[in-house]
């Protein structure tokens, strides 16, 4: 079997582009969600098509549930010290799973789909909310 | 307790429960003093924030790619 080579036919599509643009995303992810780490590497590639997590969405709602889990024990508990320490107790508990890194390569591929999931990212909304549930269930508020 | 929102369960919902109860008894928190104090507009607030909050998550995790 011949070894496809993307740059043995030059078609107008800039290859090298293409990889410089999923390198940036890749970054600018890192810094938006700094416990999630991406790698997406194309090389010797045309025409891949990668989707890719919303880390954005995903950290919009950790950021949703949070506040709303701090609003509980704030109109609970109360903003006192025990307050206090019941969401830092519970901070602790939230974050016992936090990182995650995930390489994808590509590699003498044409005309490809990649979609990448952060099932690590995921899994602790799901998480997150389900301790959110459980201690609004705690004061009858379900 | 029955009425709670259907939500993906990864971890389970009993061991959840035990962690936050024990961080709650571990303060010193009475859950009956919590209760007398939360007034209907409070809970219903807190209600709907929590409904919303589930659908968004159930919509996130549902737009997941299924495991292969």
């Amino acid at each position: 079997m011949t070894e496809f080579r993307a740059l043995d036919h030059w078609n107008g599509n800039n290859d090298e582009e293409n990889e410089v643009d999923v390198e940036q995303e890749a970054k600018a992810e890192m810094t938006t969600q700094q416990q999630s780490y991406e790698w997406i590497i194309v090389k010797d590639s045309e025409y891949v098509d990668i989707h890719s997590t919303d880390t954005q969405a995903a950290i919009s709602l950790q950021l949703g549930i949070q506040a709303a889990i701090a609003a509980v024990i704030s109109v609970t508990i109360g903003d006192s010290d025990q307050g206090k320490n019941v969401a830092d107790d519970i901070k602790q508990f939230m974050s016992m799973r936090q990182r995650n890194t995930q390489k994808t390569i590509i590699e003498n591929s044409k005309g490809i789909h990649v979609t990448t999931h952060d099932t690590d990212l995921a899994v602790n909304i799901q998480a997150m909310l389900q301790i959110l549930v459980s201690i609004v269930a705690k004061v009858d508020i379900f | 307790m029955s009425e709670l929102p259907k939500s993906p369960k990864v971890i389970s919902n009993k061991v959840i429960d035990l962690l936050v109860s024990d961080v709650l008894q571990k303060n010193g928190v009475n859950l009956e003093d919590v209760k007398k104090k939360l007034s209907d507009d409070q809970k219903e607030l807190l209600r709907a924030v929590v409904e919303d909050l589930t659908a968004q998550v159930d919509e996130f995790v549902k737009k997941s790619p299924k495991k292969k």
